[in-house]
């Protein structure tokens, strides 16, 4: 008997829970984002592990509730988290989301202590008593406990069980659920990087953290592979693939917070113990950037980029809330940036930049009268003039090709990204020099992974000079849990 | 069942398989490394997983054993490693093994396809039943993929043939469960470095150990030390290799302890491809290794000289193009710290000034003319996380070995970015002169450094002292 619902399908983002300064529910940003999503969504998932469910009190997820079936205003459903570890707090909990008028529940099974599959039946037997319709949701990564197919078969015939979110991104798992019950419940893919395949095996749709920042392209994946575009989706998705693999892979929650506060939405950091700087790390925020710049989701504005030199140059730069209106002091400014992985092939770029004329150019000028040496310094750029420096001394012909080819090709690439987003605006390529230090580790083998990660580092290391990264906030929030690589004995 | 006799007791090495410049077994090293052990142990084990086991033809495995039974001249057993994945393939080796004199074969759970519980028992019982050599199993879940299930060993112990488990898994729940399951029929070898003292004190009859080749005399006093019950000394034995086994045991295992029994001037040459020196065994490695030896007494501390930057501070930034003159002359901020005492006793010299000032042109300078053993290093920290007002770090003592350089450029970095933050955050470093100003360090540590923790805190105690003197006392 077929209990899937018309209304369980589609696009679905997970929300994030904004939080203020002072570490409390922000509703006003939350009913901005709403407002933001609905055009593009089929529902709206509260309270869910993008949502940091696991550290809100029951009465804030209430609250949230409440928030987010008053934005909705019965456009899509609202479908509510309920997991907590104890059968007892799950249940009162869902009787409260049916009390308060939400669509369904989603729920994890219970977690920390991780219960037998018996006990994972006998717990979802007691919550369909309450006579909400239930979503099933697997996600091995964090409560630890991976549904079986014959398990999740067995809940799935419950009467109130409408459907089942599979984030554990095992396809064959998902392909056993719809051998099994695919015409009895809806089935809906919770892990980004899998969605076009996860869809066009049959998934009925899609819950996902990513879907909160780019809801219009998961809209459009959607729609593309259910009118069998399989190109068009598969090019979409390919397209979306390194962030949502960065999204998903290093901290949702944070991750989803910091995409949304470069294009705008101030919804403020996850609580503790997840932190910025920390799981979704400083590499994969520029990442993150890097994508979203692309995309065109960051907002542009006209930053004053002023030489000091009489110069002055507007740029339309594609902002986040920290940069500068204008960026002077040019004598010299420093930015660094590391980027892997993988750990060989790992890129660090050091760099100053300054004024043509000024000391960083009067050290390249001295540094070209040196004698030669494999590890002599060389400019790999004209314009910008841009000296590249070997940090670690060059001892052979692969570290040499290593250094100034490899290295150098992801470094004028990224310099030349950078001009193109204006973040290095053209009309200053004549009056500023870099001098970029490079790390590559004398046992890098992968010629490949050493450009895109100076690539990537570089890019990184430009914007941070701009824009005087990382703040002095950041510096003094971090300086206690700073993990320094070789602090350590091995 | 009479019951077995049971002489796997006491130390063993695990030998590495030494080779000559063309990959072939050389034979004198072979021999020289078991005249080195023999003494301290008591059996050896060719062939075993840091003999690279994976990587020898049948007629080399009987080559290694044939060479080490010759020179040990019945004096101690030989358990020689005789594994592969099919049961068809062990016992080829294993006779083979018994025909090259070996005492034991050595034989773990079988690896790369997984055959079940069922399986794994018929493995071992159609080995067992097919050769007439003492066995012991082997379970090396890291390497095998798979744990030898305790509910298979405690059924093979049954078997007349079968007489001990090696356990490399350092898991001393397993440990405990297999001693507890066997009832004593077979023993227990610890085969994990790491885990020695509470393995054997929980009950391993003995060791089977990769450093054997390299401290067999260590291992010996801690096997008597712990059936003598006196656990405070073995403790301290096993606290003082303990970095030394992590290292051998993460870091690729016999290709590891190659590098030491080389740098020790036993000639064993390098590890069968693909394993080598700067990938498994990063390079940095290679010379926190040299340190633990010198540490154990195994090589000795070359002397090296060096000195702590002494005089008024000013005079101490001639190298970087600064005279005391000009320093007084741009009313430069400088400061020094020293802190700690013998080989973690640091120097701190620091000078900071503005951007727009002279310091801007020396700062880009040692930024873009690395000095080859003093390279400049940004201060950071953490990759990502540089620290404002940019900081230079220069190294006063040269950096000849990249251990060396990871004692400045790890703790020595860490600590003097802690300090500036702290200092920034404490006010003794203006929020002014963040984006105005810049500084240069001069570090000094000791080449000899050993204890990165206590260096960690010595340089952020002379950084702090410095910051103090530039900023506060001379505040201007």
């Amino acid at each position: 008997m077929s209990k899937k619902p018309e209304w369980l399908k589609g696009i679905i983002p997970a929300i994030i829970t904004p939080f203020t300064e002072d570490n409390r529910i922000n509703e006003e940003v939350y009913r901005e984002l709403i407002r933001y999503l609905l055009p593009n969504v089929d529902g709206i998932v509260t309270c869910g592990t993008t949502g940091e469910f696991i550290y809100l009190s029951n009465k804030e997820k209430i609250n949230l509730l409440r928030i987010t079936i008053d934005e909705v205003k019965d456009k899509v459903p609202v479908i509510f988290g309920t997991a907590c570890p104890s059968t007892k707090e799950t249940l009162e909990l869902t009787y409260q989301a049916m009390e308060l008028g939400a669509t369904a529940a989603l729920v994890a099974a219970p977690y920390f202590i991780k219960p037998s599959f018996n006990e994972l039946y006998d717990h979802f037997e007691i919550l369909n008593k309450v006579g909400l319709p239930l979503i099933l949701y697997n996600i091995p990564q964090c409560a630890g406990v991976h549904f079986k197919w014959w398990t999740a078969e067995g809940i799935a015939k419950l009467e109130n069980v409408v459907g089942i979110k599979d984030t554990s991104g095992d396809i064959p798992f998902m392909e056993a659920l719809f051998e099994k019950v695919k015409d009895e419940v809806a089935i809906l893919v919770g892990h980004d990087e899998v969605v076009v395949a996860a869809i066009a095996a049959g998934a009925d749709g899609a819950i996902l953290s990513s879907a909160n920042v780019i809801p219009d392209i998961w809209r459009e994946i959607y729609h593309a592979v259910k009118n069998k575009d399989l190109d068009r989706a598969q090019s979409l998705q390919t397209k979306i693939q390194k962030m949502v693999r960065i999204i998903a892979r290093n901290g949702a929650t944070q991750a989803v917070k910091e995409a949304l506060h470069m294009m705008g939405f101030n919804v403020g950091n996850s609580r503790l113990p997840v932190m910025k700087g920390g799981v979704f790390r400083r590499e994969d925020y520029e990442e993150v950037r890097s994508q979203l710049e692309e995309l065109g989701k960051i907002p542009r504005k006209d930053v004053i980029f002023d030489l000091g030199n009489g110069k002055k140059i507007v740029s339309k730069y594609p902002a986040v809330p920290e940069t500068p209106d204008v960026v002077n002091n040019f004598t010299i400014r420093t930015g660094e940036a590391f980027s892997g992985p993988p750990l060989s092939e790992v890129a660090h770029t050091d760099l100053i930049m300054g004024l043509r004329g000024g000391p960083v150019d009067e050290a390249i000028e001295k540094a070209l009268k040196r004698p030669d040496s494999k590890s002599k310094p060389r400019i790999i750029s004209h314009r910008p003039k841009i000296m590249l420096v070997p940090t670690v001394t060059i001892r052979t012909s692969k570290q040499e090709s290593q250094v100034f080819k490899y290295a150098a090709e992801g470094i004028i690439a990224a310099v030349d990204d950078s001009i193109k987003m204006g973040v290095f605006p053209e009309q200053i390529l004549d009056d500023i020099v870099i001098v970029v230090n490079v790390f590559v580790h004398p046992g890098a083998s992968i010629r490949q992974r050493v450009k895109l990660n100076n690539y990537k580092a570089m890019r990184a290391a430009i914007r941070k000079a701009i824009e005087s990264r990382p703040t002095i906030d950041e510096i003094i929030r971090e300086k206690e849990a700073y993990r320094h690589p070789f602090r350590y004995a091995p | 069942m009479a019951p077995k006799l049971l002489w796997l007791k006491g130390i063993f090495p695990a030998l590495v398989t030494p080779f000559d410049k063309d990959e072939k077994v050389d034979e004198d090293a072979l021999r020289k490394l078991v005249r080195y052990v023999l003494n301290d142990v008591d059996g050896l084990v060719p062939c075993g997983t840091t003999g690279e086991f994976p990587y020898l033809s049948i007629e080399e495995q009987r080559k290694v054993i044939e060479i080490v039974v010759e020179e040990t001249e019945g004096k101690k057993p030989v358990v020689a490693g005789t594994s592969a994945p099919a049961t068809h393939q062990v016992i080829d080796l294993a006779k083979n093994a018994k025909d090259a004199g070996a005492d034991a074969c050595l034989i773990t759970t079988p690896y790369f396809l997984h055959p079940s519980s069922k399986g794994v028992y018929q493995h071992f019982y159609e080995i067992a039943k097919a050769v007439d050599i003492p066995i012991v199993l082997y379970n090396i879940p890291q390497t095998v993929g798979a744990y030898l299930p305790p509910e298979v060993v405690e059924d093979l112990s049954e078997i007349p043939n079968i007489v001990a488990l090696k356990d490399s898994s350092g898991n001393l729940t397993y440990t405990l469960e297999v001693i507890e399951r066997v009832e004593g029929r077979i023993d227990i070898l610890v085969g994990c470095d790491e885990v020695v003292v509470p393995a054997i004190a929980g009950g391993c009859s003995g060791a089977i150990l990769m450093s054997a080749n390299v401290f067999p005399d260590i291992w010996q006093r801690v096997y008597k030390a712990v059936l003598e019950g006196n656990l405070e000394e073995a403790r301290s034995y096993q606290m003082n290799v303990q970095k030394l086994t992590r290292i051998f045991n993460r870091y690729g295992a016999g290709l590891a302890v190659k590098a030491a029994l080389n740098m020790m001037g036993i000639k064993v040459g390098k590890a069968r491809g693909p394993l080598k020196i700067g990938g498994t065994l990063p390079h940095e490695v290679m010379a926190e290794i040299q340190i633990e030896l010198e540490k154990i007494g195994k090589i000795k501390f070359p002397d090296i000289k060096f000195s702590f930057p002494e005089g008024e501070v000013e005079h101490r930034f001639y190298d970087i193009g600064l005279s005391p003159e000009l320093i007084k002359k741009e009313s430069f901020r400088v400061g020094s710290g020293i802190f700690g005492d013998n080989l973690e006793r640091v120097q701190v010299d620091l000078v900071a000034g503005s951007k727009n000032s002279y310091l801007g042109f020396i700062y880009a300078e040692q930024f873009t003319h690395p000095r080859h053993g003093y390279e400049a290093l940004t201060a950071i920290l953490e990759p990502n996380l540089m620290i404002r007002p940019p900081t230079l770090i220069i190294p006063t003592v040269e950096l000849k070995n990249l251990r060396q350089a990871n004692m400045v450029y790890g703790p020595g970095q860490a600590g003097v970015s802690k300090a500036i933050a702290d200092a920034i955050a404490s006010g003794n470093i203006p929020l002014k002169v963040v984006d105005d100003e810049l500084i240069l360090i001069k570090l000094t540590v000791h080449p000899k450094a050993l204890n990165h923790h206590l260096l960690y805190k010595n340089v952020y105690q002379a950084t702090s002292k410095a910051i103090s003197e530039a900023f506060v006392v001379t505040r201007r």
